[in-house]
């Protein structure tokens, strides 16, 4: 088991109401699964997904990683967790725009001490399975969105997560880059990383094994 | 690690070239000024500490009340030193400096050259301050009469080397002439000592009674013995007054003791003043040269710390206020793992890189500017005197404390960031809004308030001084020395000038109503026999028949010396100071005595004329008491003359002097210059004041500008939404200015009652003084808000004519 929520709640007070963003959340995933998160806007995916990766509080319930307790460890803690084991992929790609295309995927690298000649080896690797080495000079503007993307799926590879966490990772490019995209996503799940990928698109979700529905901050069991 | 920081740190920097420019040149200047300021403090504070002894060192000054007259001097009577000496084994050594006599011609060749920088000298003066010798033996070289040493580059001057000096003579014009030989040559003089001479002669060729207790003349100087407290020392002046002094008074009037003297309201004191605080911390009368002032530079100091600060704290807001500009990255920084120390390290190399990088123009910006600093604050410091491993270890701490001292804010503001919030773009710290940023410009308004203030109130009181009435005419006066001329050449040199068109009235004279003229001091009493309550002092100036027209004072009593009285010669004429000393209510026909010696008998003055007060000294002291006796002074010639060619009238008399005195130095002045150079600190001290506002102002101003400019950016969307919504260009100015404006004005509040208070105090130092006009305050107001005004107005301007559509779309 990687990851298992039991009745997840997440709320803001707005005046005297309490709005609910996440509401009774169960559900439990298991290594080398590809799942997808749809829903309307709104309905709390990226919450979800926020709450998974650790970016975010919850009020309510409890969280296991890999058998830790999530809620019940202290920030740090917390950090070095998501840190060992996830990598994000956001929708606006958040590449650092000051940072070529090889610094941007050595970054997470730095956080975590790796060394000098084993960065190297490890960026060129991966620069290698993107296709991308003869960009690893340009800055993000430079780029597609496509291969903004790209860059952003590399650098949440290069820490060797056990999980990456998409949210809506294509919903700024279009339908060929889209399709790539989601290409890559099945290779990395065949080779063995556990994917959470928030979407609205069926096409999308289409390439998971496993596909949840939320609805206003609770899954939808009709479906 | 750190290389990635510095990369990025680099990149971001290139990435806002206005930023990094405004950030980078505020900080410059602040670090530059900074700079210049601390050089002229060490400066300042080095005075007189090169001598090896020089904690051991210690003047002797007198302090005299007699008659309500104060005499506050650097100099003591000629015995005193050696009487110290041999009366208290804790003096070590004693040495004396007789500089009364003034300049001298010393003769080169055909010629004669007028050397100010001379001195006579007892030998023991190189015993006790550090003056080594390039060649000779300083220990001996005073001993004998007639010797001189001199520096090393007045013996190129006169024999081409020091190694040529030795052994040479030099001709003066000590009585008509003297030769001396040269013993010793030293090396020069470093500039920071309270004292400068070239030539130092023997003491044993002056002319002057010695022995004598009473007459204060001689700048006496004396080595203590290692670990002697110097106050406790100068308990024991009590006792030699006693001893010494008092006996010598008794025999020129009737004092019955100390006590009794002192009752009267009278006060003769002698105290030991350590030599490292006589450049800053003395300004007695007969110093040695122009001392520098303690408050001076504790003022030049506190403004150069002001100014560092408010451009570090431009650096703070600018910073601070771009960081949701960085947001984003903070964001993705955390998610990528990094923790909260790392980005506060990441954020302090940044400003500390920025810090260095501002240090380099800082010093480029300090080496520019020396030489102009040097000519305001005449001194002659050179950057590469920073070339010293206690000043370049504070050179390179300085970038490290101001870059976490400036960073520090941003750092932890920004790196406490929540990652998810910023990332969804929910982070706004860049509007105006924030108290802490509030506070910062205020603080650095109210500052720049100060000093604007603070440099219209200097300029005001330097020309109140300039156009007072001072009770003589100092416009169009000619001075000419007339030292190189034999006495006969002087009267028929004055006669032919006399002649000249365009002068209208010519006198001799000695003693002039500006500085660096000589001045004499002596005792009267308003009854034949002098005692302690019906004695007071003086100033004694022998004068002609034409001094006070030529001058321009006026009689208000009485009448000028006349050719056509045969008595004036025991005739007096007194100012409205000396009329109240002597406690006259009728002044003319009254008498006045005076003797000119301790055994002497006393002479009786006739009060014939008043004349209306006028400054002598500074516009710092009170007029004092003073009078005029007929004399035959002809130290110098004055000539009031009218033209507007005074370059062409001055060529006149040159060629007419130089007929008469072939080979002797022309040295001439203008009343009016030379009166200008008794406020020369005052002008100076405007002069640097000015800089400092215009500095302060520029760096606060460019603070604002880096605000608003992000202020406006922030705001983009707001603004296209309003103008939408049907906003006038006006409204949207009035909206991005208005919270300025009010920081301004609060600023204003803040700063008005310090400045006042402030200068108020540096008022108190004249005599004759202005009052601070509301009107300064609210001009000063009006400029600042001006300033203000223009330079929020160019950002908020553009901010409010761009076009809606654009700045909704780019969101």
């Amino acid at each position: 088991m990687l990851l298992e929520l039991k009745n997840i709640y997440k709320w803001v007070n707005s005046g005297s109401r309490r709005i609910f963003l996440l509401k009774d959340i169960n559900l439990e995933v298991k290594e080398g699964e590809f799942m997808s998160i749809m829903g309307p806007s709104g309905s709390g995916k990226s919450t979800l997904l926020n709450v998974i990766g650790m970016l975010d509080h919850f009020n309510e319930g409890t969280y296991n990683f890999l058998n830790e307790p999530v809620h019940e460890l202290k920030e740090k803690h917390r950090a070095n967790l998501y840190k060992e084991y996830i990598g994000f992929v956001f929708q606006a790609y958040h590449l650092i725009d000051e940072l070529t295309v090889y610094e941007n995927i050595e970054t997470p690298l730095l956080y975590k001490n790796v060394k000098s000649s084993e960065r190297k080896a490890l960026v060129a690797d991966m620069l290698d399975r993107f296709n991308i080495v003869g960009k690893k000079d340009l800055f993000p503007q430079q780029l597609s969105g496509g291969q903004q993307q790209l860059v952003g799926i590399a650098r949440a590879l290069i820490s060797k997560p056990k999980l990456i966490l998409a949210d809506e990772p294509t919903g700024n490019l279009n339908s060929k880059q889209s399709e790539e995209i989601m290409e890559l996503f099945k290779d990395l799940n065949n080779e063995g990383v556990t994917i959470i990928q928030a979407t609205h698109s069926e096409m999308n979700a289409s390439y998971g094994s496993r596909t949840i529905h939320l609805l206003d901050g609770m899954r939808n069991r009709t479906n | 690690m750190i290389k990635n920081y510095f990369k990025i740190a680099l990149r971001n920097l290139f990435k806002n070239k206005g930023f990094t420019a405004i950030n980078i040149i505020g900080l410059a200047l602040g670090l530059g000024c900074f700079i210049v300021i601390a050089m002229y403090v060490a400066d300042e504070l080095s005075y007189d500490r090169y001598h090896e002894k020089a904690d051991r060192i210690y003047r002797i000054n007198s302090d005299i009340r007699f008659g309500g007259t104060d005499l506050i001097m650097a100099v003591s009577s000629d015995p005193i030193g050696a009487t110290l000496k041999q009366d208290y084994p804790e003096v070590e050594e004693s040495a004396r400096l007789y500089s009364s006599s003034g300049s001298k011609l010393i003769k080169k060749g055909d010629e004669y050259i007028n050397e100010s920088r001379v001195t006579h000298a007892d030998s023991t003066l190189f015993d006790v301050f550090t003056l080594p010798a390039i060649v000779g033996d300083t220990k001996s070289a005073l001993k004998e009469p007639n010797s001189v040493v001199m520096t090393e580059s007045a013996a190129r001057r006169y024999f081409g080397s020091p190694d040529n000096a030795i052994g040479k003579t030099l001709e003066t014009d000590d009585n008509r002439s003297t030769l001396y030989n040269v013993t010793a040559v030293i090396k020069d003089m470093p500039k920071n000592s309270h004292f400068n001479y070239e030539f130092f002669f023997s003491m044993a060729n002056i002319r002057y009674t010695m022995g004598n207790y009473l007459s204060h003349n001689f700048h006496t100087y004396v080595v203590l013995q290692p670990d002697v407290d110097y106050k406790e020392f100068n308990k024991y002046f009590t006792d030699v007054i006693n001893k010494y002094v008092m006996p010598q008074a008794s025999h020129f009037m009737k004092v019955e003791s100390m006590e009794a003297f002192e009752k009267s309201g009278n006060k003769l004191e002698y105290a030991l003043f350590p030599l490292t605080d006589i450049h800053l911390k003395s300004s007695r009368g007969v110093e040695l040269g122009t001392n520098g002032n303690i408050q001076y530079v504790y003022i030049f100091s506190a403004a150069a710390l002001f100014i560092l600060l408010i451009a570090c704290i431009n650096f703070m807001n600018l910073t601070t206020a771009r960081s949701s500009g960085r947001a984003k990255e903070v964001g993705i920084r955390k998610v990528l793992g990094s923790e909260k120390r790392a980005l506060i390290w990441q954020f302090l190399t940044e400003s500390t890189l920025i810090a260095f990088i501002a240090l380099i123009c800082a010093i480029v910006f300090a080496w520019l500017s020396l030489d102009w600093f040097n000519s305001i604050s005449s001194k002659e410091m050179v950057i590469s005197s920073l070339i010293r491993p206690e000043y370049l270890a504070v050179l390179l701490a300085l970038p490290f404390m101001v870059g976490i001292m400036a960073g520090a804010y941003p750092a932890f503001f920004l790196s406490s960031f929540q990652p998810v919030k910023v990332l969804k773009g929910k982070i706004s710290s860049g509007t105006s809004k924030n108290n802490l940023r509030s506070f910062l410009v205020v603080f650095q308004f109210s500052t720049s308030i100060i000093l604007i203030i603070g440099t219209v109130v200097i300029y005001q009181q330097l020309s109140h001084i300039q156009n007072s009435k001072v009770g003589f005419d100092k416009e169009q006066v000619l001075v000419v020395e007339n030292s190189g001329l034999p006495r006969q050449a002087r009267e028929s040199l004055k006669s032919e000038i006399a002649q000249l068109t365009d002068v209208k009235s010519a006198s001799f004279g000695g003693y002039l109503p500006v500085g660096d003229s000589s001045r004499s001091d002596t005792t009267f009493s308003s009854e034949a026999v002098m005692t302690e309550s019906n004695g007071f002092n003086m100033q004694f100036w022998n004068i002609d028949y034409d001094y006070i027209p030529t001058l321009g004072m006026e009689m208000i009593e009485g009448r000028n010396f006349s050719r056509a009285f045969g008595s004036d010669s025991l005739g007096i004429i007194l100012n409205e100071s000396a009329v109240k000393s002597a406690g006259f209510k009728n002044p003319i026909g009254q008498k006045l005595y005076t003797s000119f010696g301790p055994n002497e008998p006393m002479i009786p003055y006739t009060v014939i004329g008043v004349v209306k007060n006028f400054n002598y000294e500074s516009l710092r002291q009170n007029v004092g008491p003073l009078s005029f006796i007929l004399g035959n002074n002809s130290w110098v010639s004055i000539y009031r003359f009218q033209t507007a060619d005074i370059t062409g009238l001055v060529d006149v008399v040159e060629r007419k002097y130089k007929a008469m005195a072939p080979g002797m130095p022309f040295n001439y002045r203008f009343m009016d210059e030379s009166f200008d150079n008794m406020y020369r600190q005052e002008q100076r001290v405007g002069k640097v004041a000015l800089t400092f506002s215009i500095l302060a102002i520029l760096i606060a101003c460019l603070g604002l500008f880096g605000l608003a400019t992000y202020i406006a950016e922030q705001r983009t969307k707001e603004i296209g939404i309003r103008k939408v919504l049907g906003a006038t260009v006006t409204n949207i100015v009035a909206m991005l200015s208005t919270d300025f404006i009010k920081l301004v004005l609060i600023s204003f509040v803040i700063a008005t009652p310090i400045a006042y208070w402030f200068m108020n105090k540096w008022l108190q130092d004249f005599a004759f003084r202005i009052d601070i006009n509301w009107w300064v305050f609210i001009l000063t107001g009006i400029i600042a808000l001006l300033i203000a005004l223009v330079t929020l107005s160019f950002q908020a301007i553009r901010a409010a004519i761009s076009n809606p559509v654009k700045s909704l779309r780019t969101e």
